[in-house]
């Protein structure tokens, strides 16, 4: 994948983030009355609510696992493991794998559990 | 000016004796006048014959005497002691990053690959006029602050990207002199060198945090250059999707 696209869209998806932010935070400064727990559902289970919390989770996950892959790439490298143990070195690559398939595995279960409690 | 003892504490590691490196401390008279780190390192050298540094034009041209100061990087032929010293005492480290030969003197070979992996040289293919190439004034002066650098790798081994990815990250030095060639008019190569700069790792791994900026001896900007190079990728990406469509 070529840096160009990783690095916009780390950087769009974190302007959706904040769109969805401001989107929640005016809804509730700008309530009139004081909301209840059927405003909170009311206004969650809207569609566009829906769409929009779906859309932003899936930035959110892919936000996430770019941040993470460029941790992983900078400190579980064969040359920075060797700082710490020449044996966890020679297993630099098994053990970046290891972290990306955790977190990958992670922020699937997430997304899957966000579409499934949005949209189920 | 100092009172009277100087407390310098030095890094050593000789691979032949050593282990590992270790700390060495040095006591000196303090000078009468405000000397160069180079020249506090001359003293000790007379002192202490083992001590390995490098240096060669003693006033900022070469490059060949950029260390870790006090825990900045800096050459020390241009670094007053007067602006280093804490608490009476100066501590002096190879520039951080790169294997340590012995003492001050690190191995470059990453540092300069990476130099080679940018072409640093013109790449103009049409014939050669009779007596040279000419560029506008205006052209001319988008190479101010680019051209000046000196190789010291005081920014890139400053730059936590390039402690970690040596071998992908290109480092801030190299990048300033990519940039240098992407913005001269004479080169024709640009959408190459471009190319070859668009993966995720030659400039994207720089995340700005100017540390380059904060320790080029000569005042150079690399951040600034990396952003360039980030706008050129972009452009460039755009042409390329546009001339798609068409």
């Amino acid at each position: 994948m070529k840096g160009f696209l990783i690095w916009n869209i780390q950087r769009y998806s974190s302007l959706v983030i904040l769109c969805y932010l401001i989107y929640i935070f005016s809804f509730i400064l700008l309530s009139e009355n004081k909301i209840n727990f059927f405003e909170w559902s009311e206004f969650f289970l809207s569609f566009q609510s829906r769409f929009f919390t779906s859309i932003v989770f899936l930035f959110l996950v892919m936000h996430a696992f770019i941040g993470l892959w460029t941790i992983g790439t900078d400190y579980l490298t064969k040359r920075t493991l060797g700082f710490l143990n020449r044996s966890l070195s020679e297993r630099a690559s098994l053990i970046r794998s290891l972290y990306f398939m955790t977190f990958g595995f992670l922020g699937f279960m997430y997304l899957f559990l966000i579409l499934y409690i949005i949209w189920i | 000016m100092f009172g009277n003892k100087l407390e310098v504490s030095m890094y050593r590691y000789n691979p032949e004796d050593d282990k590992f490196p270790y700390m060495k401390q040095y006591k000196i008279d303090k000078p009468t006048k405000d000397i160069m780190v180079l020249d506090l390192l001359n003293l000790l050298k007379e002192e202490d014959q083992s001590i390995s540094y490098r240096r060669s034009c003693r006033e900022g041209v070469c490059g060949s005497d950029g260390m870790n100061i006090n825990g900045k990087n800096g050459l020390a032929c241009i670094t007053p002691i007067s602006s280093v010293i804490k608490r009476n005492k100066i501590e002096l480290r190879p520039l951080p990053g790169l294997p340590v030969i012995r003492d001050l003197v690190v191995d470059m070979s990453e540092f300069y690959a990476q130099y080679e992996k940018i072409k640093p040289f013109l790449q103009n293919e049409t014939t050669a006029p009779e007596q040279e190439r000419l560029q506008s004034p205006e052209d001319r002066d988008k190479l101010d602050g680019l051209y000046e650098c000196i190789l010291c790798a005081c920014c890139s081994t400053s730059c936590p990207s390039f402690w970690w990815n040596p071998d992908k990250f290109v480092g801030p030095a190299a990048l300033l002199q990519a940039y240098r060639f992407l913005a001269d008019s004479r080169d024709l190569k640009t959408q190459e060198r471009l190319e070859s700069l668009s993966d995720p790792f030659s400039v994207y791994r720089c995340h700005g945090i100017m540390n380059c900026v904060n320790v080029c001896p000569k005042g150079l900007n690399p951040n600034k250059a990396i952003g360039e190079i980030k706008s050129m990728l972009h452009k460039n990406k755009k042409d390329i999707i546009v001339s798609d469509k068409i």
